[in-house]
């Protein structure tokens, strides 16, 4: 059966309306694109789309109670909403380095997330 | 006149409205009305009817609307007792319930005699009803009716203003009332240049004649003149009347100044306390049941707001009733304080008879305000402001001005005051039951007549028996912590290497130091709440909104407070700023 | 106490104008900062997307604020944090305050402003209804969560969808709470494409156009708002109100260049853009005085806020060191159809360099037009763009040769 899938491109600021029509999970054709990028664009949004997951985790005995961190490469879209559970569950102890790895291989993705920024400790008796 | 001829009277009055459905009695010149209308203004308007009956002391109005039977408020019970978990005293020989600026003025005035006094707020500051909506004008009594405790009370409170606000330190500034007269004073039906002559050489002499009865110093000011002394008038200023001893006084400064000094010469505040039952023996009060706990006492004074008829019928006695009249105030840039230097307004007729139409202020602390506004509301809680309130304030007190910038607005409030039907003051013993004694039926100018108020109550309760011994040590001065954005170069560097808070600015629009929130933290009458550290400082009072200084403000009290980040609150009770912190709700689900 | 160069403001702008005074040949550089770390806006902007023109990377905010960090540490530039400048004048003499060093009183040679914007507030788009807590601005939600660690609230609607308001329901919606929606009073939407489909149709957040918020309910906390459909005029239409329980309203309705202190100097604003007037080498109409970032005019792009502050530092240091002629008689630029403002609001003669470039925003969406630029009426660049919106930002790079005699240059949009 043939089913028609939208999307917005984000290439450019042109923001075309993009269909795609599949069947049977086959691309048959793309329409409403202005360019190559559109095109490549609804092609990945239909098989695999994917996010940069950037969010926080809690700090122990940092000058902050919470430290920014980001995945260091696109994760698959679906998996944004357990990723963010399992960030939820980690602690990180200061003082930490920009870019140290906070949690390995998120969900099998082989995709790590990384520190966004440096944060100090406390120090000491506080 | 005798009960029943007085009733027949009222009886004639409500057959001749055609209110058949509306029954009434009286007793001891009090009113009683029961029935139903179909809504709320309708009931108001036969109040005020009624209220007008020669012989008629007060109305106690049981009418319903269907508006207003949906309007039943349910005042707060919740209490923060991790934060603040005082114990009331077993007894005390004065109980005052309400911690407006009624209140408060009384409580610092009995605080010069040897007694135990105990204040109960059910909010959790003081100020916390109209007092903190107020426009805080010092008015001369020139816009009261002639005859009423308001008017007596006003013409001889103002002149004492300027030795409360030097000893209690509250800005206060006498700037004037410039009433100006347009070409619109007087309604349009009447013909355009029979109009201007009446408002050019006639409505200037009773408007000058009554500020004179006031004891104020009138001056009549002429167009050119007028112009140079606003130079941002309308061009449709005929001329104007300047009421030299008019002034504007910071509201919340003068309550919290008073509660202060109150607790230095001993009284007792407790915030967060809520009058649930006053305790009767005999015809006699005998004590005060709140959600902390039962005082016992022989004097209660209410001065309950717009809950002053609630507390009478606690004490089982009801001798008037509240009907609250919302208004609405609009705060500008302080950009704005160029267009105007004194206190402004447009003479209009006709006037509504309950309120004096506000005008345009210039406030103690350099914001210009347009209001209040006056609109008659079922709900005692309802201190929203709408649209249309919002617009035709803008409107309303624009057209003194040739171009005000009105997209300037930076805040805006509601309060709402609590009035009876007679339109004054409510100041006298309870006529059912020894040592109640009423400071209700609040409205403008209550904060004017707050030391003349409290000058009568004191007199009350000693002819009622509370003997009043004075204290040698009474201590009439409060000071206010330093306030930073006040001193000069030299005195900032000064106070800073003294005290190394005052080096921090927390509030960048108004230049409030990290050292005035913590002192407002620790003060006598502490600030627990968000809103309490902005009446005492005016953090969060400037052009953003406290949008820079509003998450430094909560840490400050968070830290001092010794409470985590997520119990701060606005206002006390469950206006938490936080639910929690991020993760957790991740967590649960 | 003196100073030859102070910025004031440790956000991207001023970061950059700092280092780029510094390496220009200016040694003592002051940078004052309010907060208790530099970075401005940035820490708290943990999304990517920064950094695409200057570093050709997607990176987060305090990834992009590190970079110039890490390269002030190795500057001798005097770097002050927790301080508050609380008053500047024509003479340059600036009176700052902190808890360490007590009252600065600093003369300075050159002042370069960077002190970004505020947010605009529910009080000044005239919301009616309660004032209970639960009402937040964007940034200010955005900094307790990223920053604070501490959640606003559960059931979130937001109003306006500029990029801002559509990157905290994202933030929200990760947090675990629930954004019932985002309403828009305009009938397109605000933000940047990318951020539609990413933080609304991602998360399934349903997106309310000429839509707004007619009045909020609460005693104490937020407790509901209640909508209504606009009509063209953005006057809402009676009869579509609709009540939308919620414990929690983010307001993302504008940004607002903070002048304060430039209005103390007093410096020419433009009420357009509600920032300083200033020419290509970011100075004001103070000779010394030189403004950069978004407290010149809200940008979308930190990478543009970044190269203002670099020719604002490189102009500062030429200033100091008598390099900087007097502006005289500079042309004029003025924003034509369909421009809402233009940046800069003046050109130098004999330029500051070779080439000019000129930012400017449309006022309305349109698609196929030609910008073009006018040199006393005679056309001297023209392109095509496919489509031109508000809120993305739009320049002309000319050279300063083509302007030397212009008394007045026009930048147009137009329909082809």
């Amino acid at each position: 059966m043939r089913k028609v899938h939208e999307f917005t491109c984000i290439g450019c600021p042109s923001s075309c309306e993009l269909k795609l029509v599949e069947e049977e999970g086959k691309k048959l054709e793309v329409t409403g694109s202005g360019c190559k990028i559109g095109e490549e664009y609804a092609i990945k949004e239909f098989t695999a789309p994917e996010r940069v997951l950037t969010s926080t985790v809690r700090v122990e005995n940092g000058v902050l109670p919470v430290l920014p961190v980001k995945s260091e490469k696109p994760i698959p879209k679906k998996l944004i909403r357990e990723a963010v559970r399992e960030l939820a569950k980690v602690k990180v102890k200061a003082p930490i380095k920009q870019g140290s790895v906070v949690y390995e291989n998120m969900l099998n993705t082989d995709v790590n997330v990384i520190a966004s920024r440096s944060l100090e400790g406390k120090g000491l008796g506080q | 006149m005798k009960d029943e001829k007085l009733e027949k009277k009222v009886k004639q009055f409500l057959a001749e409205e055609g209110h058949l459905q509306i029954s009434c009695s009286v007793k001891d010149g009090i009113a009683y009305l029961n029935g139903r209308l179909d809504n709320w203004e309708k009931v108001v308007e036969l109040g005020h009817g009624i209220g007008k009956i020669k012989g008629v002391e007060e109305i106690v109005n049981d009418v319903t609307s269907e508006d207003a039977v949906k309007a039943v408020t349910q005042p707060r019970t919740k209490l923060s007792k991790r934060l603040y978990d005082p114990t009331l005293p077993k007894k005390a020989d004065v109980v005052i319930v309400g911690g407006g600026v009624v209140g408060c003025f009384i409580a610092r005035e009995l605080s010069r005699y040897k007694l135990d006094i105990v204040l109960l707020e059910k909010e959790s500051d003081v100020c916390g009803g109209a007092t903190k909506a107020n426009s805080a004008q010092i008015h001369t009594g020139v816009g009261e009716k002639s005859g009423t405790l308001k008017k007596k009370l006003c013409v001889n409170s103002w002149p004492l203003f300027d030795k409360i606000s030097s000893e209690l330190d509250v800005p206060y500034e006498k700037n004037g009332l410039l009433t100006v007269i347009t070409k619109d004073s007087l309604p349009k039906s009447i013909p355009g240049p029979i109009r201007k002559f009446l408002c050019e050489y006639l409505i200037p002499i009773p408007v000058w004649i009554t500020a004179r009865r006031a004891k104020d110093k009138p001056k009549i000011v002429r167009k050119g003149k007028l112009l140079k002394m606003e130079p941002d008038l309308t061009e449709k200023a005929l001329i104007g009347v300047l009421m030299p001893n008019y002034g504007i006084i910071e509201p919340f400064r003068l309550t919290i100044s008073l509660a202060e000094n109150a607790v230095k010469n001993g009284a007792r505040i407790f915030i967060d306390t809520e009058v649930t039952g006053i305790n009767v023996e005999d015809k006699k009060i005998s004590g005060v049941v709140t959600t902390r706990g039962t005082v016992e006492t022989d004097f209660v004074v209410n001065a309950a707001g717009v809950y002053a008829d609630r507390i009478a019928e606690m004490a089982g006695t009801r001798e008037f009733s509240i009907h609250p009249r919302k208004g609405g105030i609009i705060l500008f840039d302080k950009k704005t304080d160029k267009f105007v230097a004194h206190q402004l307004n447009e003479f209009k007729l006709p006037r509504n008879e309950y309120t004096k139409g506000g005008g345009v202020l210039r406030t103690a602390d350099e914001n210009i305000n347009f209001g209040p506004s006056a609109i008659e509301v079922p709900d005692r809680e309802d201190t929203s402001i709408s649209r249309e309130d919002i617009d035709n304030i803008l409107k309303k007190y624009a057209t003194v001005f040739s171009d005000f910038p009105k997209k300037l607005v930076i805040a805006y409030f509601s309060g709402v005051r609590a009035c009876t039907y007679k339109e004054d003051f409510v100041i006298k013993p309870s006529k059912n039951v020894k040592g109640l004694i009423h400071a209700a039926g609040i409205q403008s100018p209550g904060l004017t007549c707050s030391p003349t108020i409290a000058g009568m109550i004191l007199e009350i309760l000693r002819e009622e028996g509370l003997p009043l011994k004075e204290k040698e040590a009474f201590d009439p001065i409060c000071k206010r912590a330093a306030v930073f954005r006040e001193l000069t170069l030299e005195e900032k560097k000064n106070i800073v290497a003294e005290e190394r808070l005052y080096g921090n600015v927390v509030c960048r629009c108004e230049h409030i130091t990290e050292a005035e929130i913590v002192k407002a933290i620790h003060s006598p009458v502490p600030a627990l709440t968000v809103d309490a550290v902005k009446r005492r400082t005016r953090a969060g009072m400037g052009r953003c909104q406290s949008g820079f200084c509003g998450h430094l403000v909560a840490g400050i009290l968070a830290r001092e407070l010794g409470i985590p980040l997520e119990e701060v609150t606005k206002k006390g009770g469950d206006s938490r700023l936080f639910v929690g912190k991020t993760k957790e709700l991740l967590m649960e689900g | 106490m003196d100073v030859d160069t102070l910025v004031i403001g440790g956000g991207p702008a001023g970061l950059a104008a700092a280092l780029s005074a510094n390496k220009n040949g200016i040694k003592n550089v002051m940078l004052i900062e309010r907060g208790p770390e530099l970075g401005g806006i940035l820490p708290q902007c943990i999304h990517d997307g920064f950094g695409t023109v200057i570093f050709k990377e997607r990176l987060t905010g305090p990834e992009y604020a590190e970079r110039y960090v890490q390269e002030i540490k190795k500057t001798g530039i005097d770097v002050k944090l927790e301080t508050m400048v609380l008053q500047i004048d024509r003479d340059k003499r600036v009176i700052a305050v902190n808890p360490a060093d007590g009252l600065l009183d600093i003369q300075v040679k050159t002042l370069i402003l960077a002190m970004g914007c505020r947010e605009r507030t529910r009080q000044q788009i005239l919301i009616p209804g309660d004032r209970p807590a639960g009402i937040f601005t964007a940034g200010v939600a955005q900094r307790y969560i990223n920053i604070e660690g501490i959640m606003p609230g559960k059931k979130i609607v937001i109003l306006g969808s500029g990029d801002v308001g559509l990157i905290m329901a994202r933030r929200f919606s990760l947090e675990g709470a629930e954004v019932e929606g985002v309403y828009e009073i305009m009938p397109v939407p605000g933000g940047l494409t990318r951020n539609l489909v990413q933080c609304l149709q991602d998360y399934e957040i349903p997106l309310h156009l000429s839509q707004t918020i007619v009045d909020i309910k609460g005693k104490e906390r937020v407790e509901g708002v209640t909508v209504a459909k606009v009509d063209s005029k953005m006057k809402p239409i009676q009869g579509t109100e609709r009540f939308v329980p919620c414990d929690t309203v983010i307001v993302s309705v504008g940004l607002i260049p903070e002048n304060e202190l430039s209005e103390m100097v007093p410096l020419a604003m433009d009420s357009a853009t509600g920032g300083p007037i200033v020419d290509e080498a970011m100075e004001t109409s103070e000779a010394g005085v030189f403004a950069a970032g978004n407290v010149v005019h809200v940008h979308d792009l930190v990478d543009d806020v970044s190269t203002e502050g670099e020719v604002a530092g490189k102009a500062a240091a030429r200033y100091v060191m008598g390099e900087l002629k007097e502006r005289e008689n500079p042309t004029k630029v003025e924003a034509g159809e369909n421009v809402r403002y233009v940046v800069p609001q003046v050109i130098r003669k004999k330029s500051f360099e070779e080439n000019v470039k000129l930012f400017f925003r449309v006022k309305e969406v349109q698609r196929n037009v030609s910008v073009k630029v006018f040199s006393d009426g005679e056309k001297i660049y023209s392109r095509k763009e496919r489509v031109v919106r508000p809120p993305e930002m739009l320049s002309v790079s000319l050279p300063s040769s083509v302007l030397e005699k212009t008394q007045v240059v026009k930048v147009v949009v137009e329909k082809e």
